[in-house]
């Protein structure tokens, strides 16, 4: 007899399992409880606050719910989008671990009928010697996937803190285009549908991955939770792929459902739920890798590359053919049937009969205090950032030199980016560019997890998160159309930990709601906690929107000498609360609240400026995130060929907070001199901030008045962003 | 004459696990050929006048890159219209094909950092292959190379006869077309990144992704050009 703290419950959640049954579940029965009402697939902590988020929109096709979210793209495609963690399996098992997360993300938006084009990640290391032996593993295992299924990694986000050592976080994005209104998913399927599992045979691997994995915290027993991890095999991931696509095509299935996270068990539940009806599975008919797989471990294994389809009798023989086609093991394994029950049977043998409204929805859940989200209208009190009060070279160097800023090429250099050849603006950008169709709309790509925003307040550091993604998007005047979520936090058993995370949601969901752009799914990852040491509140951002002319983005890089360089929208309040240089300097401090009305403004006239741009003179733009305007300007010149300089005048008490301050929603702009006057009058008339802070030159340096001057060489700068914030002191 | 005009027929041979047939028909198609899909279990080729092995990770790069698709039922066939002088373009993980199967010289083996890469290389034409119009040289093209197994290496002493014999297409060089060993990305001999014998071709950059000055580079669209036999493009 298997005890229900063995599969993860709580002793109050199996007796409200015997109340809703109104007997005792056998063992398969509690397994199946375990995995579906665990945090990772009930998301009993977190739906709570996830209701905050707002999901409607004008291009909503299909919001929170599905294998993915669905927006309109044009008349002629739909784009599905969704983040997705893989945390825990990473620390575990670093190249299976993320190699997964990869190819299971992609499945769900396969699982949507979409084909997949584009994969973001939002990766979090740790500092020691075992976090960088773990990013080489995590980066490895990324590209080891993408690569060879041939979908192009594009853009990502890279951030460090000693708190991700045993925690680091793998949150993948993946966005499909399908064709627009094509409907499929797990809820079409109909009584006397046939139930195919195709891909891999199913195997030992992975089995309470979800109950037990990815819902708990580390201790020192973790390393013995190896095997719980899956391996990927992008070359079945490819064929799963075809097959897929090509039934959805054909319209030969009713309902599809990819295996993840407690494999079988979620998937049948899954579809038998959204879709109303009843399935019988028999696990004698799922073909097996190895000999003597119980039922529990058939219905708990989370093999990956398998699929779960629906089809019609009538058209089964062309889909078996069709699967035939790419040489894919597949099999008959159950019926849909009219009711609401998952049964197993092994031949003629009843093992489990399960109300699937039970199974996936009756979780007891967490329930907020009334008061609770009054508790985030003011920033917590904690410590302030520090206020340096004189600027000087070595403070620029280790900022671009922080592991934060410094350059990624190392990183992304190991993926595939330009596969599918539609990538316009590739991962050395701030956001992707894809083209979707000669001479017609791109599609924008941005992420952004900016953690160390939210430290001290998590609410500030959530809107900030929305404000950041949503900035590189007005850079070049693109619609956006959804965003995503990936959520990552502590133990939400513990209070604090527990506020923290909501914070972050609140935040997030107000700045949605200000900005107006829905949020159409997300994942939320808890637990990411060792020790009893938490990780800092994380939110991976994601967003997709529409660019109206992909074959010439506003470039991101000056293009001669004589430029005026000015700042749309800088903050009213400066603080290097959150910031690079606030670490640096040893005080975090809590990142500033946004004011919303005039950064909503700020950023519509960014993107009005963005599709005009030869009437006020926008030469080139860039948004200003982590590292402060310092950084971005750093990165304009250095990437521009030939290089450029700036000659900057700036306030002397208050330079350095000008430049190293990462309030989102301020943007470096690049202008002609000689439209001056319309770029005055338009920001003027928006009631909008433009201060001009000097101009390009053509010496390859930036050269700082305030009080006194500074300058830095690009040269010094490059190396500080190649090689670290360190180098010139070594050398 | 065009190639709209000649309207050349480019089979394109897809194993299980290609994934870069859908660009290369792409670039076919954009160049004006008609691009024909072919299946890795035909035994007969039909009537094409070129073949295109692309890129991808046949039978998932298990066991060596390409060593499974060089044995694949197309082979033969491919084998047999190399012969008989059909013009055949191996492109990354058909170029690994092609030398697995003996039809190119050399073999490609791991990046010896043990590490993908891709970016945009320089790449300096150092002998033009047959049949190929309007590239010379010292030429130079920008092109694109995503692999994990693409370390060049001939047998003791064959190094010399490819330069001899002139089948050393194109080595990895600085932009000014210099080749040195801080221009190889991969730890190819000589900076080898392609290599030619007969009418067989075979190179590690991709130029069915480089078609367009907006995707970071069109010498993709040079080559492919030149390989038709078609002079357009310019000199860089």
């Amino acid at each position: 007899m298997l005890t229900y703290a063995e599969v993860g419950l709580t002793l109050s959640e199996y007796q409200e399992i015997q109340r809703l049954l109104s007997r005792n579940p056998n063992d398969l029965e509690l397994g199946l409880f375990g995995a579906l009402w665990s945090e990772h697939c009930s998301y009993k902590n977190s739906k709570p606050f996830l209701a905050w988020l707002p999901n409607q929109g004008p291009f909503v096709v299909q919001g929170p719910g599905g294998n993915a979210g669905v927006v309109l793209f044009n008349q002629d495609y739909d784009v599905a989008f969704k983040i997705e963690s893989h945390n825990h399996p990473s620390y575990v098992e670093p190249v299976q671990g993320a190699a997964t997360g990869v190819g299971g993300i992609l499945r769900d938006i396969i699982a949507m009928g979409a084909r997949p084009i584009a994969v973001a990640d939002v990766l979090k290391f740790g500092t020691n010697d075992k976090a960088r032996a773990l990013r080489q593993g995590i980066v490895e295992g990324i590209g080891a996937y993408g690569n060879a299924i041939g979908i192009p990694t594009v853009t990502g986000s890279v951030g460090y803190s000693a708190l991700y050592d045993a925690n680091p976080l793998v949150n993948v994005l993946a966005v499909g285009l399908l064709p627009h209104l094509q409907h499929i998913g797990a809820d079409g399927a109909k009584p006397g549908s046939v139930l195919l599992l195709m891909g891999q045979a199913t195997g030992r691997d992975g089995i309470h991955g979800a109950s037990l994995l990815a819902s708990q915290d580390f201790g020192t027993e973790t390393e013995a939770m190896r095997p719980t991890v899956q391996v990927g095999d992008p070359f079945m991931g490819k064929l799963l792929m075809e097959a897929t696509l090509r039934i959805v095509r054909e319209g030969l299935a009713d309902a599809v459902q990819d295996l993840g996270a407690a494999g079988l068990t979620s998937a049948l539940a899954e579809l038998a739920y959204a879709s109303h009806v009843g399935v019988s599975l028999d696990v004698a008919a799922v073909p097996c890798r190895e000999t003597g797989m119980s039922a529990y471990d058939i219905m708990l294994s989370e093999t990956q590359e398998r699929m779960l389809l629906s089809i019609p009798e009538a058209n089964l023989e062309a889909a078996l053919s069709a699967i035939e086609t790419f040489a894919l093991p597949v099999a008959e394994v159950g019926r849909v049937m009219p009711g609401d029950f998952l049964r197993i049977v092994c031949e003629t043998q009843l093992l489990a009969d399960v109300p699937t409204q039970v199974l996936v929805a009756s979780c007891p859940r967490q329930v907020l205090a009334d008061d609770f989200v009054e508790r985030f209208t003011e920033p917590p009190v904690g410590e302030s950032a520090p206020v340096p009060l004189t600027l000087d070279h070595d403070l620029g160097l280790r900022v671009i030199g922080h592991p934060d800023c410094q350059d990624r090429s190392p990183i992304y250099q190991r993926y595939d980016s330009m596969i599918q050849v539609r990538t316009v603006w590739g991962p050395q950008h701030d956001s992707a560019i894809l083209r979707i169709g000669e001479g017609a709309d791109g599609l924008q790509i941005a992420v952004a997890a900016p953690s160390r925003w939210a430290l001290m307040d998590s609410v500030a550091g959530g809107y900030g998160a929305v404000v950041d993604v949503l900035s590189r998007i007005a850079t070049q005047g693109s619609v956006p159309l959804g965003l995503t979520d990936g959520i990552n936090g502590g133990n939400p058993d513990k209070p604090e930990e527990y506020q923290r995370v909501a914070g972050l949601v609140w935040g997030i969901a107000q700045a949605a709601q200000d900005f107006g752009v829905p949020v159409t799914g997300g994942n939320v990852s808890l637990h990411n906690e060792t020790h009893s040491q938490a990780i800092w509140p994380t939110a991976a951002l994601g967003v997709v929107a529409r660019h109206p002319h992909p074959e010439t983005p506003i470039p991101d890089r000056p293009s001669g000498k004589g430029l005026k360089i000015a700042v749309l929208n800088p903050p009213e309040e400066l603080s290097l609360g959150g910031s690079v240089l606030a670490e640096l300097l040893g005080r975090i401090g809590a990142y500033p609240r946004i004011v919303p009305d005039r950064t909503v403004q700020a950023l519509r006239l960014m993107g009005d400026w963005a599709r005009d741009p030869d009437t006020v003179g926008l030469l080139a733009c860039r948004s200003v995130g982590i590292g402060g305007l310092f950084v971005a300007l750093a990165r304009a010149l250095m990437s521009a060929s030939p290089e450029y300089g700036a000659d900057l005048r700036l306030s002397s008490d208050r330079a350095a907070l000008e430049l190293f301050n990462e309030t989102a929603g301020q943007f470096l702009v690049f202008l002609d001199p000689s439209r001056q006057a319309t770029w005055e009058h338009s920001a003027k008339r928006a009631g909008m901030t433009i201060a001009i802070l000097g101009e390009t030159t053509d010496s390859p340096q930036i050269k700082i008045q305030a009080g006194r001057t500074v300058t830095w060489e690009l040269q010094a700068l490059w190396q500080a962003f190649r090689e670290g914030g360190e180098y010139h002191r070594v050398g | 004459m065009t190639l709209e005009e000649t309207r050349q027929v480019v089979g394109i041979v897809v194993f299980p696990g290609s994934n870069c047939d859908q660009d290369t028909i792409q670039a076919i198609m954009d160049l004006g050929a008609i691009p024909r899909v072919l299946d890795y279990r035909l035994r007969q080729l039909p009537a094409i006048d070129r073949l295109i092995l692309p890129g991808g990770f046949s039978y998932g790069d298990y066991l060596r890159s390409g060593a499974l698709a060089a044995a694949a039922p197309i082979m033969d066939a491919v084998g047999e219209a190399a012969t008989a002088g059909m013009p055949v373009l191996g492109i990354c993980n058909g170029f690994q094909i092609l030398c697995e199967r003996g039809l190119l010289p050399g073999a490609l083996l791991p990046n010896p950092h043990g590490e993908f890469v891709c970016r945009l290389e320089t790449l300096r034409v150092t002998a033009v292959p047959s049949g190929f119009q309007g590239l010379s040289v010292g030429d130079r093209l920008a092109l694109p190379i995503a692999h994990h197994e693409g370390s060049y290496r001939v047998s003791d002493g064959k190094l010399h006869e490819l330069f001899e014999q002139g089948q050393v297409f194109l080595q990895y060089s600085d932009p000014d077309g210099v080749v040195h060993p801080l221009t190889n990305p991969n730890g190819s001999v000589a900076n080898i990144a392609g290599v030619t014998q007969g009418s067989v071709v075979g190179l590690m950059p991709h130029p069915e992704r480089a078609m367009a000055e907006y995707l970071g580079s069109a010498d993709g669209r040079r080559l492919l050009q030149a390989w038709f036999g078609q002079k357009g493009g310019h000199g860089c």
